[in-house]
C-alpha cells in the first residue's frame, strides 16, 4: 500500500510518516509512507493507494480531491487530534480505512 | 465560534491559497529559496565579525590576500540574489503553465527572455544589474503572469499552429508548435519596450519600481504592516489554517527585496546597525515565530514549568511530543494536539504574543540596541542560532530572542494555568 502525506512544506507530516512507519512495522503491514508540499503532490501520483491531508492545509481539499480522485486515489483530510498528538497507528488506521472503502 | 464563519474562512482561505497565479507566485518564490539562502550565506561569510579574539576576515585575508577569496562569495552572490528578479520569472512562469499543463519550458524560456528584452543597457552595452535583482522583482513577477498567459491561449489556438504537409513526422510538427506563439509574444514585448523608451524615455523597470513597488515596500517596513501580518497569520493558525502558506504569495515579493537591500548595503561594508530596513522576512520568523508561528516554543516551555508534578498530564503529553519539531520552528502538533486551534483561552496569548514582539522587536532594531536582518536562513534554522546569523553575528541578536522568549513564556504561563484548570473541571464533571 502506498500512502502520501500532504502539508504545505511536507515537514510537519514527514513527522508524522516516521511514526506511521513505526506503526506499520507494528503490524506487520506492507506500506510505503511519504510526506511532501502541496506543490509537488502532482509529481508524486504515481501507483498511490491513499492521499492524505495535513489538517492545516485542509482548505486545499476540494482542489487536491479533484486532481487524485479521477486516478481512483483515495483522499482526506487527517484527524485534527491525531495528528497533534503525531499519533501513527491511528492514521494509519484512517488510511487503511480508506483504501479498503469501496 | 460559529461554524459558518468557520466555512467562510476555509473557503476564503481555500480560495486565496489555490488561487493559480497567487500559487504560482508563491511556488516561483519557494524554489528560488536556495540560492537565494546560500547567496545570502555567501555575504554573511565574507563579512563575518570577530568572534571573540578570532577574526574569519582577517585570518583568510592574511591567508589568501586582501578581497581576493571573497570573490568566491561575490560572485554566488551575483549568480543568486543579485539576480533575483530574473530567476523568480522563470520559476513563476514555470509553475503558472505547470498548472495550465502547457509546455513549462517554453513558457518560462519566453518570460525569462521578455524580461532580458526589457531590461534597460547600460552605456557600454551591458545589462544593468540594478534592474536584474529585486528592484525588477515587481515587473518579473507580471511579465512571468502575462507572457504566460498569452502562451497558454495562443498555444491552444489551433489557428496559430503550423501546419504541416502530411508524411512529416510528428516530432516535427511538435517543435514548430511553440514557433509562432513565441514570436507574437516577443514582437508584443519587443514593441512595448520601444515604445515606451521612444516616447517615455524611460523604461518599464522604472515605472513600475517606482510608481508600485517602491511604495508599497515604503509601507511594508513599518510597524502597523508588520503588526498587520503577525496578526492575519495568526488569525488564520488559530483556525488551523496554514497562515504562512496562504498569504505567502503576497508577503515574500514584498518582504524578500527589504532583505536584499540591507544584504547588499552589509556587503559593501554598511554596519548591520545602519542598514535602511527593519521590518524583513527574517526579522519576523527569528523573532516573531520562533519556534513555529505564535512562538509556540515559549508555550512549550511555560508547560513544563506550570505542570512539573504530573507526568501524565495531557498538556505535558503534548508539549512532549511538540517539543522535537519545535526546535526547528515547525509547531503542527502543539497547534492541533493542545489544541490552541479553536480554544478561545488560548486565542489571546497565542495572538497577543506576536503582537508583543513584533513591537519589542521592532523598537529594539529602531533604536538600534540590536543590528537589524542581514541575512536570510532556511526557516527551518533553531531559535538562537538565527538570531544570531540573522544579525550578521550578533550576540544582541541572542539576547533579543531570549527576552522575547521570557516575554511570551510570561504571557502564557496565566493561560496555561487557565487552561489546565478548565481541563480539569471538565474532567471532574
Amino acid at each position: 500500500m502506498k500512502i502520501l502525506l500532504v502539508c504545505s512544506a511536507g515537514m510537519s507530516t514527514s513527522m508524522l510518516v516516521d511514526k506511521m512507519k513505526k506503526a506499520s512495522e507494528k503490524k506487520v503491514i506492507d506500506a510505503e509512507i511519504n510526506a511532501v508540499a502541496e506543490s509537488e503532490l502532482q509529481n508524486h501520483l504515481n501507483d498511490l493507494d491513499v492521499v492524505l491531508i495535513g489538517p492545516q492545509v485542509r482548505y486545499l481539499e476540494k482542489r487536491i480531491k479533484e486532481c487524485v480522485e479521477p486516478l481512483g486515489i483515495k483522499c482526506d483530510v487527517i484527524d485534527q487530534l491525531a495528528y497533534g498528538m503525531m499519533k501513527g497507528d491511528q492514521v494509519l488506521d484512517q488510511a487503511i480505512k480508506l483504501a479498503n472503502y469501496k | 465560534m460559529s461554524n459558518k464563519l468557520m466555512q467562510q474562512l476555509i473557503e476564503f482561505a481555500g480560495k486565496v491559497g489555490s488561487q493559480r497565479h497567487l500559487v504560482a507566485i508563491r511556488d516561483g518564490f519557494v524554489a528560488i529559496m536556495p540560492l537565494v539562502i546560500i547567496g545570502s550565506l555567501a555575504i554573511l561569510i565574507n563579512n563575518f565579525p570577530p568572534f571573540g579574539k578570532f577574526n574569519f576576515v582577517e585570518w583568510m585575508s592574511a591567508i589568501f590576500g586582501d578581497g581576493n577569496w571573497q570573490q568566491v562569495g561575490g560572485s554566488i552572490w551575483n549568480g543568486t540574489f543579485a539576480v533575483l528578479g530574473l530567476l523568480v520569472t522563470f520559476t513563476i512562469s514555470y509553475n503558472l503553465a505547470k498548472s495550465y499543463n502547457v509546455d513549462r519550458l517554453a513558457a518560462s524560456l519566453i518570460s525569462s527572455a521578455s524580461y532580458i528584452m526589457l531590461v534597460p543597457v547600460t552605456n557600454d552595452f551591458g545589462l544593468n544589474m540594478n534592474w536584474l535583482g529585486t528592484q525588477g522583482l515587481f515587473v518579473g513577477i507580471i511579465i512571468s503572469l502575462l507572457t504566460t498567459e498569452l502562451f497558454r491561449i495562443f498555444v491552444n489556438n489551433p489557428k496559430l499552429i503550423i501546419k504541416m504537409p502530411e508524411g512529416v513526422p510528428s516530432g516535427v510538427t511538435k517543435s514548430f508548435r511553440a514557433l509562432i506563439p513565441t514570436m507574437i509574444i516577443l514582437i508584443i514585448v519587443g514593441l512595448s519596450q520601444s515604445l515606451i523608451s521612444v516616447l517615455a524615455d524611460t523604461s518599464i523597470f522604472e515605472v513600475i519600481f517606482t510608481a508600485i513597488q517602491k511604495p508599497i515596500q515604503g509601507l511594508s517596513n513599518s510597524l502597523p504592516a508588520a503588526l498587520l501580518v503577525a496578526l492575519l497569520t495568526h488569525i488564520l493558525w488559530f483556525f488551523g489554517l496554514h497562515g504562512t502558506n496562504i498569504i505567502g504569495s503576497i508577503i515574500e515579493p514584498i518582504y524578500i527585496p527589504l532583505v536584499e537591500e540591507n544584504l547588499s548595503l552589509f556587503q559593501s561594508g554598511m554596519s548591520a546597525y545602519d542598514v535602511p530596513n527593519i521590518v524583513t522576512k527574517p526579522f519576523l520568523d527569528s523573532f516573531v515565530f520562533m519556534g513555529g508561528s505564535g512562538t509556540t516554543i515559549a508555550l512549550l516551555i511555560a508547560i513544563f514549568i506550570v505542570i512539573r508534578k504530573q507526568k501524565k498530564h495531557p498538556y505535558r503529553e503534548v508539549a512532549k511530543v511538540s517539543a522535537p519539531g519545535s526546535l526547528f520552528n515547525i509547531n503542527e502538533p502543539v497547534i492541533f494536539g493542545l489544541p490552541i486551534v479553536l480554544n478561545p483561552i488560548m486565542l489571546i496569548p497565542f495572538v497577543l504574543v506576536p503582537v508583543t514582539l513584533t513591537i519589542i522587536t521592532y523598537v529594539a532594531l529602531y533604536i538600534g540596541i540590536v543590528p537589524r536582518t542581514v541575512a536570510l536562513l532556511p526557516w527551518t534554522t533553531p531559535p538562537i542560532i538565527s538570531g544570531y546569523l540573522v544579525t550578521g553575528g550578533s550576540w544582541r541578536g541572542i539576547a533579543l530572542q531570549l527576552f522575547n522568549l521570557a516575554v511570551s513564556i510570561m504571557i502564557y504561563i496565566p493561560f496555561v494555568l487557565a487552561g489546565v484548570k478548565t481541563l480539569k473541571q471538565r474532567l471532574g464533571e
